[in-house]
């Protein structure tokens, strides 16, 4: 009897063992969210057809976003923008900073099967990038020349030391194409443009121009693992709205920009995770920028350009345009580049209504009630002259234009907006240098020599879109950036650019008003993501 | 085809060309006149001047306006319309690329607009003063005076956001197969949506005139005579008074072709469509104008196109004119 009950007894405690144990398992069963799984399709939203697929060419957002996932660079920038191995497994800086001498990965194969070497190197940066406006005119304006002793070496000479170069050698600013496909082609129209070969984690399956671009994992890809996804498929959805509804919809997974008003919604749903970053295909670290045309008599005198600051409440720009994405700009070079970044800078314009209006009373515009501000004894206008002004904006920053209108009308300055599609804006703002005042965004880049210099620097005022808008002249900040550019150490480079910011808010050619990130949304059932062009070469999908 | 017909013929023929050639000069006129460099939106931003410089070289850019005019009349004379800006390949190839997507969404708009249509009015005609009647002209006069982007928008909402019955965006499922009859079924569950919203306005303006024609055939004298001769409705209703009024209908639809591609540049921007109305879009954002002025001859041709076809079947269905 007790020898029954004692097997029954134990009988039970085994179930039951049994059934933690089963419990546990269960437990342990789904896989850690961080954990990638192989396989399954990504579709993302992109917002324009590529047109071709040779990103060396040309700076187009379009090309870059459809086909960076194809190729490669010699090194790819992190994301918080170090360089980090890519085709280059390492690299030594001579001669300081006039010799990089970059060893090349071993055993690379294009995407047909040839062996990649330093001659593709040579040959991209000799016979495509001089098509790349932003490389040609940077790394190639310095550039002496591209040696090659063996297949598995590179060597880049410099005229002079040259600082910046390894931030500019990613997949976005020189990608890597193949010698023995272009050689001896014209690169605009030869038929690999829409048949790529590169060496990148996907390779090209299909396109339907402004329908969608169908890659496929390319499982030679020389990073272990890399990539876990069977294929991404990138449908081109020209709206931002349209691709709301296709993310919630289920039709795509994936989007590389929310709209703020969109959002909380997305948010609350509960249905996505985000990506919020400072890196965008069309360039990294923007900031919203108000640029003074310097040759208007209007905007001579320095106390109406800080007053114009001060009667701005830059908070608000942030909450009801940004919806909160991104912060209020407190240097002239974006805190996405933390070395050239001027931590704590004094003397950047801080909203105070009072002040600005008793610094333009100073400056001779004096408001008679609530009317607009007019002119007596201002040096270069006429007495009587109502201190309006127009500003340019793009159909996409309109409610920035509509702001600012309303905050400068609180201190009596009349803001008539205009506004302009993109090329009309540049040939406008940089041609025929027929504006007041403007936005802009900015982009800074990785470093200030690709997006901050052009800014400032007076060889820079001219018909070159995004350059100097303001038309601002300081000997002594060209100088500076000129001996920034030599300067090969980072930490030798940060008091240069201090003191560049440091000039800068003294003069305020411009206000700074916002640096953007943009948040990228994609369903929570995927991970892995960078904001990098090489977006999804780590990502993975549970089914 | 007797003798007046191909002596019409004829003289359209002879009109054709010089109209196709005007409609290109003014466009030619039109993208040159409007503000904007195609090299500043190409090359975008921090490049050089000699960058731009070599760009403008490259295009033809630096040339006098004479003189490009003179060498697009050139090449299009040879059947060349030019390389894309931005793309750098053949726009004839572009284009051709791009417009059976086009052909697919109006044609089958058309020929919905058509057959609903004129069942509709029909239908509003024979209930003439009663509640169906009233319901068909109210709603037919709302769709009508809809702007095509809101009833695009309107339909992703209810017919494909809350029911979840169609896809909202492409073509294709990116996700599906492109081989099999399901490719196809595929397309057919896209083009719905979007076929739709380009119909309406077009259902509507065709249910219109179809119904103010029946109602006055059917109040005619002829009419009156056949029904009292015995004539079942359903003839009354086909042969006598349809076939009078479908002239009419035939012109309505062979005038709104130009109308169906203008929306169809709408439509295909609201669902994605892959079709030449958002190459067009796109080609003027970026000023790549011979990509532009591929698709104003394509969509010119076609519209004169549908003209003569119209007055050919207005021929065909009314027996009394003649051409000439």
């Amino acid at each position: 009897m007790i020898a029954r009950r004692l097997a029954v007894i134990i009988g039970a405690a085994a179930l039951m063992l049994a059934a933690c144990a089963d419990g546990a398992d269960e437990q342990a069963a789904p896989p850690a969210d961080d954990q990638p799984v192989r396989g399954g399709i990504l579709v993302a939203a992109i917002d324009s057809d590529p047109g071709h697929f040779n990103p060396a060419i040309t700076t187009s957002g379009a090309t870059h976003t459809g086909s960076e996932l194809i190729y490669n660079g010699l090194v790819e920038l992190d994301d918080n923008l170090e360089p980090q191995p890519e085709l280059a497994e390492s690299w030594d800086v001579e001669n300081d900073g006039a010799l990089y001498r970059f060893h090349l990965r071993d055993g690379v194969k294009w995407h047909d099967g040839q062996p990649f070497s330093s001659a593709d190197i040579k040959f991209t940066f000799d016979e495509l990038l001089p098509q790349h406006s932003r490389t040609k005119a940077s790394v190639l304006a310095t550039l002496q020349s591209i040696d090659t002793p063996n297949e598995q070496t590179v060597e880049f000479r410099f005229k002079e030391p040259y600082a910046p170069l390894l931030l500019q050698l990613n997949v976005t600013e020189a990608p890597i194409l193949p010698r023995h496909i272009y050689q001896g082609t014209d690169p605009r129209t030869n038929p690999a443009n829409l048949k790529p070969v590169g060496t990148g984690p996907f390779t090209l399956k299909s396109y339907t121009p402004d329908s969608q671009i169908e890659l496929a994992a390319n499982e030679n890809y020389f990073k272990p693992d890399q990539p876990y996804l069977d294929g991404v498929v990138m449908r081109i959805i020209p709206e931002r709205g349209n691709q709301m509804v296709a993310l919630e919809s289920g039709e795509v997974d994936w989007v590389f920009g929310v709209p703020g008003p969109d959002l909380s919604r997305l948010r609350d749903s509960g249905r996505y995770d985000f990506l919020t970053t400072g890196i965008n295909p069309g360039g990294s670290n923007c900031i919203m920028t108000v640029s003074f045309n310097l040759d208007r008599p209007m905007f001579g005198d320095v106390r109406v350009r800080r007053a114009i600051g001060q009667a701005l409440d830059r908070q608000q720009f942030l909450e009801r345009v940004q919806f909160g994405q991104g912060r209020v700009a407190e240097a002239p070079i974006s805190s996405g580049i933390p070395f050239a970044h001027a931590e704590g800078l004094q003397g950047m314009p801080t909203f105070d209504r009072a002040a600005a209006a008793q610094l333009l009373d100073e400056a001779g515009w004096r408001q008679d009630g609530d009317g607009t501000r007019v002119a007596g004894n201002v040096a270069g206008v006429p007495d009587g002259t109502a201190l309006a002004f127009d500003f340019l904006v793009y159909p996409t920053f309109t409610s920035y234009g509509d702001l600012l209108r309303a905050q400068l009308a609180e201190v009596g300055i009349e803001v008539r907006l205009r506004q302009l599609e993109p090329p009309v804006f540049a040939d406008t703002v940089f041609s025929n240098r027929d504006f007041d005042t403007n936005i802009i965004s900015y982009c800074n880049g990785a470093d200030p020599e690709i997006g901050v210099k052009r800014m400032y620097v007076s060889s820079s005022i001219g018909p070159v879109p995004f350059s100097n808008a303001a038309g601002y002249r300081n000997p002594d900040v060209d100088r500076l950036f000129d001996e920034s550019r030599i300067t090969v150490k980072g930490d030798a480079r940060t008091p240069i650019y201090r003191q560049i910011q440091e000039q800068l808010v003294r003069d305020l050619p411009y206000l700074w008003i916002v640096e953007t990130d943009s948040v990228r949304a994609f369903s929570r059932n995927c991970s892995g993501f960078s904001p990098s062009g090489h977006f999804a070469a780590a990502a993975f999908c549970r089914q | 085809m007797n003798g007046s017909h191909s002596h019409y013929l004829i003289r359209r023929a002879g009109q054709f060309i010089p109209t196709i050639a005007a409609i290109l000069l003014i466009g030619f006129l039109l993208i040159q006149l409007a503000p904007g460099d195609p090299v500043l939106a190409l090359a975008g931003d921090n490049g050089d001047a000699q960058y731009y410089a070599d760009m403008r070289a490259r295009f033809g850019l630096d040339e006098p306006l004479p003189v490009q005019l003179a060498k697009y009349a050139g090449n299009l004379v040879t059947g060349d319309l030019g390389t894309s800006y931005m793309q750098g390949r053949p726009v004839a190839e572009i284009i051709a690329e791009r417009l059976p997507a086009t052909v697919l969404l109006t044609a089958s708009a058309l020929l919905i607009s058509a057959l609903v249509g004129v069942a509709v009015g029909v239908y509003a005609a024979t209930r003439h003063n009663r509640l169906g009647d009233h319901v068909v002209t109210a709603t037919t006069l709302a769709v009508y005076a809809a702007p095509v982007f809101l009833l695009g928008q309107l339909a992703i909402l209810v017919l494909a956001l809350r029911t979840g019955w169609f896809p909202v965006q492409g073509m294709t499922d990116p996700r599906g197969d492109t081989t099999s009859l399901r490719a196809g079924i595929d397309v057919a569950h896209h083009l719905a949506l979007p076929m739709l919203v380009l119909a309406a306005q077009e259902v509507a303006a065709v249910a219109q005139i179809t119904r103010a024609g029946m109602v006055n055939e059917l109040g005619s004298d002829h009419v009156r005579t056949a029904r009292a001769k015995g004539v079942t409705e359903r003839v009354v209703l086909t042969r006598h008074a349809l076939r009078r009024v479908l002239p009419s209908v035939v012109t309505v639809l062979g005038e709104r072709v130009g109308h169906l591609v203008a929306g169809a540049v709408v439509v295909e921007a609201v669902f994605g469509w892959p079709g030449i109305g958002r190459l067009l879009v796109t080609a003027m954002q970026s000023r790549d104008i011979p990509i532009v002025m591929g698709v104003f001859l394509i969509v010119a041709v076609t519209v004169v196109i549908a003209n003569l076809l119209t007055d050919l079947l207005y021929v065909k269905l009314d027996p009394r004119v003649r051409l000439g």
